[in-house]
């Protein structure tokens, strides 16, 4: 388990991380969101002791993290990071026995990663002669090569089609089956709804919101989605107490219904407006919680 | 200049001292990356990759090639052009003396080569032989010397030297002949030896030690420039790559940079041995006598003074790298360094060609930037005693050591700095505080 306790750190005259404390546990997809300018940058290179702390401390398994611990992790940063010139293969099995892989080891994890990824055909050639999409899979390849307990990847989904999305996901769930412990941060929320079992919301260096998705979803005020047929707007709630139109899309309303409101007085007035088509509740989304989450 | 160098020896022990006990009180296990051996420690893993890119690079293919060439044609045109190595042809007209033809002979050896002597039936003849240059001197009667285009006062070339030489041999053996001297006394005044000669000046450098040590200062120079230009565009590349940042979570920035400096140092030093062995076995070849005298230790000086230059340099270029992130920058920033570098090279090209130093420039061979030129140019003159070199070496390597740590602070404080050049003055006030 990554535990990053009492983080302080300041850049001049802003705070990137005001005493940040949250935990990353084995076997575990954890979405780490926020704004930009949040901190989750600074606070991913604080384990790998790139950034200068103030204050606090990363542990690892309850021990603070040191260099040994830190050649067992796989970093891929926001700045993607690859020799230009350097052939493919070579590159990632570079990295691989700079993270302490032998040298027959290193050859056989980098072609294997490199064949998992799709670029089993280009390992002769130099990272700057791929395109964007297929750097990324070799910066994931180079996070991976060595068989991390943790991966740290910020960023990882920015800028890849749904392909690559759909095949870098798969990687990090399959990470953390086998027991590895995962935190990416992403802007995309749905793909972080989708992969990650837990998330923490940061802003101005702080944690606002963490938890499960599920619990996190399931947490706040009932949502209802009602549609009415003939009704594009959502008219038909006003003199509705207790309940809130949250959206109105494509003749569905979204509504949010506090505890004073009852969801038969709803489906009644939805009802006296005409014929119900759909009339479901639905859990919290992510995008929501991130919303109330920065106010 | 003897105290100070004593004072130097004994400080760079001083500070060996305080280093090994510091360590010792350190005790503990080895960091990780250091237990694993030097051959797959992660300094030697960045070593490596660095020797294999180099190597691999299309530059270094064709800067070596055109080194090589280079060098060669500063071997073998002087010696095609010197026409040392041709045996003299000497015509004879009427008799010569045994005496005559060992002073003829001996002319020829002064001047490394040997003499060809063959009877010519006339003056009329040899003359006709001189013109169509199938002989290089006749002799008539033992008495007269004719060559066929008389040399100048100030003409050094071998073949003005061996027709000097014939002259004064023959010239004595005669007065020895008609001094009626015995066979013994007239060993005794062959025999002869010059007096060795004490100075009181610094001396001058001989011709082979001169152009030795000239090609050594221009290897030094471009070496120097080159690799250390290498360090400066290598750091700066992988700041502005960003790959930086994925080397850092594996491995410490002073290893990093220690990898860094010793791969592009061992390709400096691999690609220096080449040339050097590659000129003598030229030398050896075309027979140039480019490697006699002292020759032979201003090669194992430069040498000695590359690496030790190199140690001191590639440190400062390192940390000037750190502080860069677009090429415009390091060209600004790799300007002020080669100052130095520039000054002690014509500082040492001036002394070498002009063949003696000035007490300035026996200061200059006790300071680090510019004693790996100034240092061969002294061995060169035979100016230094062993122990002044050793000092001068100690005094650059505990330099070296200072250097290194203030460029390992930099570097750590300024290498994942980004968005725009880093002022040095923020980077040492971070690095103090």
């Amino acid at each position: 388990m990554l535990e990053l306790d009492g983080l302080r750190c300041r850049f001049g005259t802003v705070t990137a991380l005001d005493d940040l404390s949250f935990s990353v546990p084995a076997g575990q997809v954890v979405g780490f969101l926020g704004p930009n300018g949040a901190g989750k940058t600074t606070a991913m290179r604080a384990v790998f002791g790139l950034t200068d702390l103030a204050a606090g401390t990363v542990r690892w398994n309850g021990a603070p993290v040191g260099q040994a611990e830190r050649r067992r992790f796989g970093y891929m940063p926001e700045e993607r990071g690859l020799y230009p010139g350097m052939l493919v293969g070579e590159q990632v099995e570079y990295l691989g026995r700079l993270h302490g892989l032998g040298a027959s080891a290193a050859h056989e994890a980098s072609g294997l990663w490199l064949d998992r990824l799709g670029l089993v055909g280009r390992v002769g050639d130099k990272v700057e002669a791929l395109s964007h999409g297929n750097q990324q899979r070799v910066q994931l390849a180079a996070a991976l090569v060595h068989g991390p307990e943790l991966l740290l990847l910020d960023e990882p989904l920015a800028g890849l089609d749904p392909a690559g999305i759909d095949a870098i996901g798969d990687v990090l769930v399959e990470q953390a089956r086998l027991g590895c412990c995962v935190l990416f941060s992403s802007h995309q929320l749905d793909q972080v709804e989708d992969l990650c079992e837990s998330v923490t919301i940061i802003d101005h260096g702080r944690v606002m919101v963490a938890g499960r998705v599920d619990d996190l979803a399931a947490s706040g005020p009932r949502r209802l989605v009602v549609r009415v047929e003939g009704h594009r707007d959502a008219g038909w709630t006003r003199g509705l107490g207790g309940v809130a139109v949250s959206e109105v899309s494509g003749g569905r309303a979204r509504l949010v219904l506090d505890a004073s409101a009852d969801s038969d007085t709803v489906l009644r007035a939805a009802m006296a407006a005409g014929r119900v088509t759909e009339f479901a509740f639905e859990r919290r989304r992510l995008s929501e919680v991130f919303r109330e989450a920065l106010g | 200049m003897k105290a100070v160098a004593v004072l130097a020896v004994l400080a760079v022990a001083v500070v060996l001292r305080r280093w090994l006990r510091r360590r010792r009180r350190a005790g503990g296990p080895a960091p990780a990356g250091r237990g694993l051996g030097p051959f797959t420690s992660d300094v030697w893993l960045v070593a490596a990759r660095e020797m294999r890119e180099r190597f691999r690079g299309r530059m270094f293919k064709v800067g070596t090639v055109l080194i090589l060439a280079v060098v060669a044609a500063a071997i073998v045109i002087p010696t095609l052009t010197s026409g040392a190595l041709a045996p003299r042809r000497v015509g004879i007209v009427g008799t010569l003396p045994a005496s005559g033809r060992a002073s003829v002979e001996a002319a020829a050896r002064s001047v490394g080569t040997t003499a060809i002597l063959s009877a010519e039936a006339g003056t009329g003849e040899a003359a006709a032989a001189l013109r169509s240059g199938r002989i290089d001197l006749a002799i008539v009667d033992g008495r007269e010397l004719l060559v066929d285009k008389a040399f100048g006062s100030t003409d050094t070339s071998p073949s003005a030297r061996f027709v000097r030489a014939a002259s004064s041999g023959l010239g004595l053996a005669e007065a020895v002949e008609a001094a009626h001297l015995s066979s013994a006394q007239s060993s005794a005044l062959a025999g002869a030896r010059p007096l060795p000669v004490s100075s009181l000046q610094s001396g001058r450098l001989s011709g082979p030690s001169r152009a030795t040590s000239v090609i050594g200062l221009i290897l030094t120079f471009v070496m120097l420039s080159q690799y250390n230009t290498w360090i400066l565009i290598g750091v700066m590349e992988e700041k502005a790559s960003r790959v930086i940042e994925v080397l850092l979570a594996a491995v410490r920035p002073i290893r990093l940079l220690a990898g860094k400096v010793l791969g592009i140092g061992l390709v400096a030093f691999a690609q220096a041995s080449l040339i050097v062995a590659f000129a003598l076995a030229v030398a050896g070849w075309t027979g140039s006598d480019l490697l006699r005298g002292t020759a032979p230790l201003v090669v194992v000086a430069t040498l000695v003074w590359l690496v030790l230059g190199y140690a001191f340099y590639c440190w400062v270029y390192a940390a000037a790298g750190s502080l860069a992130e677009r090429q415009d920058q390091v060209q600004s920033l790799a300007l002020p360094l080669s100052l130095p570098i520039i000054f002690g090279y014509i500082m040492a090209i001036t002394v070498a060609a002009s063949g003696s130093a000035s007490a300035f420039f026996d200061v200059l061979a006790y300071l680090p930037p510019t004693a790996p030129f100034a240092m061969p140019v002294l061995v060169a003159l035979g100016t230094v005693s062993w122990w002044q070199f050793v000092a001068s070496a100690a005094i650059s390597l505990a330099c070296t050591v200072g250097v290194a740590r203030l460029a390992g602070g930099i570097y750590r404080r300024a290498i994942l700095h980004t968005g725009g050049r880093v002022k040095l003055r923020e980077v040492l006030g971070r690095t103090a505080g």
